[in-house]
């Protein structure tokens, strides 16, 4: 078998142990037995110990581990996805993905060989996904007769950088949200917690783009060097600006054009979906550059409402998208109080009119660049409406009216603009 | 008498262990045990069906459309909501290119490895290659030089990465039994198929935003509304996926299953299979009438029993039995019903061994997935299904009841990926004949915001139910029993085994330390461990009663 061709150099480490083949052979015969394969078993349990299933140690390729702590698999289905490069020369030309739940050939014991002999022989990466499962002493989550928790912990201490990939991975995710009953939370939050040192990168998303992480994997693998991190340990070009900041309906924000109720005209023409709980305002990504499955679309492009599915905090489990975003429809989140949740009628109407406030002085007033005593005027009619009253979206009562006062103050700006020049 | 166990069962979704107890080269005993305990239901409780929709996908990352039009389906019976006839077909549409996905994925590129050693090819012939691929009438888009090449490549530079630990050398070296040409070839189409799951994810993500997590399948109908743009872009990527699964899925079964012939004498299972049904039909809407809604879908629902006898499902008749699982209590439940709390105890296959429950129709545990589609639209004489199967067992010589095995379990889904690229194309122009002839809705607002509803639905694993009960807009209680609850079942009440674990029995082992039987039979379920783990609220004294029909608004 070709994956057996390259030697572990097994035999000298016994040797510089002072031990001889002849006592190594008898311990094989001794685990034989003891996994209740027969002393006749000895020679394939040798061969398994001293063999590499890994191949060769070093080569061009960057060793890998991909652990799959409590995930839906979403994120490896996502990498699966991976427009540039494909995810077939991810595998065969940039990395040794040497130990993947999903992808690997091997099953079992083998399967757990492959992920030891990997973090023996040193420098490599570990991507996770998933959350961290702490319910029942870890037995929320088992692999290989053991608690999730001993396999990150063992996986992370000699990786050279962990990649938390996914919101669960970075903060628990969905599990974080009330009642958290698994006990769910990121990998940077656990490492801390059982003191291990070893650097975390934080990529959120449900799922995490797999452009987000071949970005990564360039910086680390092509580069040989960290991406540059955020305060919370995101990386800085992806998530440090908003789903707002790159939308492609920001313009129809600005205009005042948005969508009132899904399926109907104004979505065939493309508006802003901000009065359905889109949270693109305050959501950190870049989904609108990046977009999704090769570039074919992202949520807000096929008619959705960002939910904001990467907002998630690395030390706050209870700080996750589902928690602060739902309900997604609303512009405000619940407020749970001993067990009853509620939305916050009475202050949603007053932050309610804040926002309107706040966002009629951003989308319009902006527009008016004079200053004035007092601060910035509020705008009486959306200028598309003045230009169609037929088709006006707002609510003004007799529009006319609306629109005499708007010019009104339109020309009072004017003088003030000249007076300040 | 040894011990085999395969922990972690890869190349599914989740965590998955199997213990057997392995006696003169054969399974005689077997547990099945889900790793992972995560409490979705938890999670939804007091918040909005809407919000349900989405977060509920975060189930399984491969068919979180499947757990959106189920959750979505509950909903608008809860809230008495008939979607719009183009609600409809996007809908079908957006499941159809998660089935494409999800079966293209799993048969090239998780069950195919326990079959085709790439690392064989390297000894291939291109030219035989090429010779057999023309022999089989399967399709040729691969250089097969060049893709030797690139192998070669890869061995000589020694890591192994995704071969890392494989099981090639199984059973003496006789496990895998492909030719080196055959190898080269299935290779090649496991690369292709790489990326043609990924061109169907891609139709997904046009429709939904992106994939996995889609956005638009919302309670109500769809958020997604088709331009002229759109539709365009829609319809070219369905002919190019469907000439690659007509031209390649069935031919390479045909190819690979004389090697394999050995996998037709174990792993039949429980022999019962159930199925609720996926893509809604065609004379939409039913009038309330959810049997008749669910019997018309395009794969149909069926209860069939162990002479592939087939009724007509019934709510009343599924229980979940939590005694074999770690659980409290070892109560008996009738869906739907909010009332049970994890607890773990330790890993004891005489007691208590899985996170997963054992649901049960009629109080039998029941087979679900590509299989129990097939053979109930197949009991239903769908004319379509009906050709495709019979042509498959002539072209492989079998019988339909040779079908019900290991190898027939993972070929007979071919027929399933290639019936649902022909609806997309049928979906696809009958959307664009209702745009143009001017039929413009979409979406449904509830009528009500108090009810309860239940979601009979199929993820490409297999029956899948999703129930609510929903209070002035809030959830107050949610049920789920996913299609891998049904096969990953630990033994039940009357200590009668799950499917899986009745379809390990019998099968034949050689190497203890690799079972690549087992592993076949594992993987022809397709098995999702990450969706089958399922809790419900543990309050007590609430119990969800049926007070109408077994269907609908109760």
């Amino acid at each position: 078998m070709r994956n057996n061709t390259q030697s572990f150099d097994f035999e000298l480490a016994l040797d510089a142990r002072g031990v001889s083949r002849r006592s190594f052979m008898k311990l094989c015969g001794a685990v034989a037995v003891a996994a209740g394969l027969g002393e006749a078993a000895a020679p394939r349990v040798a061969q398994a110990l001293e063999e590499s299933v890994i191949g060769a140690k070093t080569g061009s390729l960057y060793p890998v581990i991909w652990i799959e702590g409590a995930s839906c698999t979403g994120c490896t289905e996502s990498f699966a996805q991976v427009d540039t490069p494909d995810p077939a020369t991810v595998v065969l030309e940039m990395l040794s993905l040497n130990y993947s739940e999903t992808l690997s050939a091997a099953a079992g014991e083998s399967m757990e060989l492959a992920k030891e002999q990997t973090i023996h022989a040193g420098n490599y990466l570990l991507v996770y996904e998933g959350a961290i499962l702490e319910g029942w002493g870890g037995q929320a989550l088992r692999v290989a007769d053991k608690p999730g928790t001993e396999h990150l912990i063992e996986a992370a201490e000699s990786a050279n950088a962990v990649v938390a990939l996914g919101s669960c991975a970075v903060n628990g995710g969905w599990m974080g949200a009330n009642p958290n009953s698994a006990g769910a939370l990121g990998v940077q939050q656990f490492l801390e917690k059982n003191g291990i040192k070893t650097p975390v990168i934080n990529i959120p998303g449900c799922p995490a783009n797999p452009e987000w992480l071949v970005s990564v994997l360039v910086d680390v693998v092509m580069m040989g060097k960290m991406p540059e991190l955020n305060g919370e340990g995101k990386p800085a070009g992806i998530f440090n600006q908003t789903i707002h900041d790159n939308c492609e309906r920001r313009g129809h924000f600005e205009n005042g054009e948005f969508v009132y109720e899904f399926g109907t005209k104004e979505e065939a023409l493309g508006y802003c979906l901000y009065p359905l709980g889109c949270r693109g305002p305050q959501t950190n990504s870049n989904c609108g550059v990046t977009l999704w499955n090769h570039g074919r679309s992202w949520c807000v492009k096929s008619g959705a409402p960002c939910v904001g599915c990467c907002e998630a905090a690395p030390n706050d489990p209870g700080h996750n998208w589902v928690e602060v975003n739902t309900p997604f429809r609303s512009r405000h989140r619940d407020l749970r109080v001993a067990g009853i949740t509620f939305q916050p009628e009475q202050p949603a109407y007053i932050l309610t009119a804040v926002v309107a406030g706040a966002l009629v002085i951003h989308g319009f007033g902006m527009k008016v660049s004079g200053r004035m005593d007092g601060g910035a005027p509020f705008e009486k009619v959306r200028r598309w409406d003045a230009k169609h009253p037929n088709k006006s979206i707002g609510d003004y009562g007799n529009i006319e009216t609306a629109v005499a006062a708007q010019e009104a103050l339109d020309e009072s700006l004017k003088s003030k603009k000249g007076g300040n020049k | 008498m040894t011990r085999s166990v395969i922990d972690p069962i890869t190349r599914i979704e989740g965590h998955l262990r199997v213990e057997m107890e392995v006696e003169a080269g054969k399974v005689t005993d077997a547990w099945v045990s889900g790793g992972c305990y995560r409490g979705m239901e938890h999670v939804v409780e007091k918040r909005r069906p809407e919000d349900a929709a989405h977060i509920v996908q975060r189930i399984c990352g491969v068919c979180p459309v499947s757990h959106a039009h189920a959750s979505s389906i509950a909903a608008e019976k809860a809230y008495g909501i008939t979607i719009p006839n183009n609600a409809r077909i996007i809908r079908n549409m957006l499941e159809g290119a998660q089935f494409l996905h999800s079966n293209i994925l799993w048969f090239y590129n998780l069950a195919a490895l326990d079959y085709v050693n790439p690392i064989n090819g390297l000894s291939a012939d291109p030219d035989g290659a090429l010779a057999l691929a023309k022999a089989a009438g399967t399709s040729t888009n691969t250089d097969f030089v060049a893709l030797q090449a690139r192998l070669k490549k890869f061995a000589d530079n020694g890591q192994l990465s995704i071969f890392s630990g494989n099981w090639f050398d199984a059973d003496g070296g006789e496990a895998y039994k492909l030719t080196p040409e055959a190898d080269l070839l299935l290779t090649a189409h496991y690369l292709e198929g790489l990326q043609m799951q990924s061109k169907a994810s891609e139709i997904a993500g046009l429709l939904g935003g992106k994939m996995p997590h889609v956005m638009t399948l919302i309670p109500g109908g769809t958020a997604f509304v088709p331009t002229e743009q759109k539709l365009d872009d829609l319809k070219m990527l369905i002919k190019d996926l469907k000439a690659w699964c007509d031209a390649t899925l069935l031919q390479d079964t045909v190819a690979l299953a004389p090697f394999y012939t050995d996998a037709l004498e174990f792993g039949k299972g429980c022999g019962r299979y159930i199925a609720w049904g996926v893509f809604e039909g065609p004379q939409w809407p039913y009038d309330n009438d959810y049997t008749k809604q669910m019997a018309n879908r395009y794969m149909p629902s069926g209860v069939l029993d162990e002479l592939l006898n087939l009724s007509e499902p019934d709510e009343s008749m599924i229980t979940e039995y939590v005694g074999s699982s770690w659980y409290k209590g070892s109560e008996t439940y009738q869906s739907p019903y909010f009332i049970t709390d994890g607890e773990f105890t330790s890993y004891d296959v005489t007691d208590r061994y899985t996170w997963v429950k054992a649901p049960a129709y009629g109080g039998k545990p029941y087979e679900a997935g590509s299989m129990a589609r097939i053979l109930a639209a197949y009991q239903r004489k769908n004319s379509t299904i009906v050709k495709m199967v019979d042509q498959l067992l002539a072209d492989t010589g079998l019988t339909l009841t040779q079908a019900q095995s290991t190898l027939g379990r993972t070929a007979i889904r071919q027929v399933e990926t290639v019936y649902i690229a022909e609806l997309m194309e049928q979906w696809c122009d009958e959307l664009i004949e209702a745009v143009k002839g001017g039929d413009s809705a979409y979406f449904e607002t509830p009528k009500t915001t108090t009810g309860a509803g239940t979601g009979f639905w199929e993820a490409p694993r297999g029956a899948l139910y999703h129930s609510e009960k929903v209070t002035n807009g809030q959830i107050d209680g949610y049920q789920i029993i996913i299609p891998s609850t049904w096969n990953l079942a630990p033994k039940n009440d009357k200590g009668e085994k799950g499917p899986l674990e009745q379809a390990l029995i019998g099968t034949p082992v050689e190497t203890i330390d690799k079972p690549i039987n087992a592993l076949r039979t594992v993987h022809s379920f397709d098995p999702c461990t990450a969706c089958a783990v399922h809790v419900t609220e543990p309050k007590t004294g609430k119990h969800f009663e049926t007070v109408t029909s077994p269907w609908g608004v109760k």
